[in-house]
């Protein structure tokens, strides 16, 4: 299907092939498969109505009646006419990709707090409470936790770490699952009302402005506390932060590969 | 006829027009209109889904092939799609002769003509 130009007559048949392409709804193989066999019936039309004695503007309009609206092709309300249904879909599709990546996120920060717990040690990830801000009895449940602490003050650094590091976990695998949902539902959802109910690359931009705007907050935070705190506890939010980084890089490569997709040949 | 009262039986009118050989799309509408002396118009764009519903309940089958310098997609009954024929002409013929009865007038035909053996109307 050419573009028309102002130069370009108009074609009954190309125009109807246009308006089905954009009704028609199912995986791309479908919608490819629909679109040659109408053409091509379309074809045969029009030579019929030639050797008939027909103009070729006359046979392309009598084909295009004779076959009826796009929608008796399409056999069912087309998914662009349902743009509720197109957008809930989309908007799903975008929360389990940024959702999913964002939980991701947490999880890899995880992974990068257990290497700074090997090089700078479990203060380095989290400060300890002021004094005075807990109680005998929190530090007998931190101590009877972790066994293997002698101080107050160690086994609430051991059991604020341990907490970070099992969060994180459940977060990665949260995200995992999520990004498995998206991956499957996107599969699944091939229908060109769903593929157009937002601008190309929108889940991609929105992820990656979420991810930066994170990265700032928490490396801010991470030199802040470095600089008051003498880094004592500056490990959670450098973690966090050079997680966030991945994922703003991970949703910009991404977006530039979504629009270099969409983008006119 | 009413293209409203075709859609009802169009399924059994597609499966009898491949059962006299396979066609694409244009040859079913071609065939069916031609079968039927015109009678049986209807927005041919129609036929599409039908043919596409017969072939995910496997009583079709398609492939592509390229006839007369074109990409066309030819349909052709499948051995389920033979049995449905039988099963849905005879019950045509169960129909049409009680209503004929009932209007008095002679029994109708099976739709189309007989495609199987042992299928009359």
């Amino acid at each position: 299907m050419s573009p028309r130009t102002p130069d370009t007559p108009a074609d009954p048949v190309e125009d109807y092939l246009d308006r089905l392409f954009v009704t028609l709804s199912g995986s791309p193989r479908q919608v490819r498969h629909t679109l040659a066999e109408v053409e091509a019936h379309l074809r045969d039309a029009v030579a019929e109505g030639v050797a008939a004695g027909l103009t070729e503007p006359e046979a392309q309009a009598q084909a295009v009646a004779r076959m009826g609206p796009v929608q008796g092709v399409t056999g069912r309300r087309p998914a662009l006419t349902r743009p509720s249904l197109a957008l809930v879909r989309r908007l799903a599709l975008t929360a389990a990709l940024i959702g999913g990546a964002g939980f991701l996120a947490v999880g890899v920060a995880g992974v990068f707090a257990r290497l700074l717990l090997t090089v700078k040690g479990n203060e380095f990830l989290t400060a300890p409470w002021p004094a005075g801000t807990y109680t005998r009895a929190d530090c007998a449940r931190w101590l009877a936790g972790n066994p293997g602490t002698h101080s107050c003050v160690t086994a609430m650094l051991a059991d604020h770490v341990g907490d970070f590091l099992l969060q994180a976990t459940a977060a990665g695998l949260l995200g995992l699952i999520a990004l498995a949902a998206y991956l499957t539902l996107r599969q699944r959802w091939q229908d060109r009302g769903t593929l157009t109910a937002l601008p190309a690359g929108t889940a991609e931009a929105l992820g990656a402005a979420l991810a930066a705007l994170a990265a700032v907050v928490c490396l801010g935070q991470a030199v802040n506390t470095e600089m008051v705190q003498h880094g004592v506890g500056a490990g959670e939010a450098w973690s966090l932060g050079a997680a966030a980084v991945v994922a703003a890089v991970a949703f910009m490569l991404a977006l530039r590969r979504a629009l270099r997709r969409a983008a006119p040949a | 006829m009413r293209s409203e009262r075709l859609k009802g039986h169009l399924d059994l009118l597609l499966l009898s027009v491949l059962s006299r050989g396979p066609g694409h799309g244009y040859e079913v509408i071609t065939r069916l209109r031609d079968r039927s002396d015109g009678a049986f118009e209807l927005p041919e764009g129609t036929v599409y889904p039908a043919l596409h519903r017969l072939e995910e309940a496997g009583l079709l089958a398609s492939a592509w092939n390229i006839v007369s310098g074109r990409r066309r997609r030819i349909y052709r009954l499948t051995l389920a799609g033979e049995t449905a024929l039988a099963e849905q002409s005879q019950q045509w013929s169960e129909f049409s002769g009680s209503v004929g009865r009932v209007l008095g007038t002679p029994a109708a035909v099976s739709p189309l003509r007989p495609a199987l053996p042992g299928v009359t109307a």
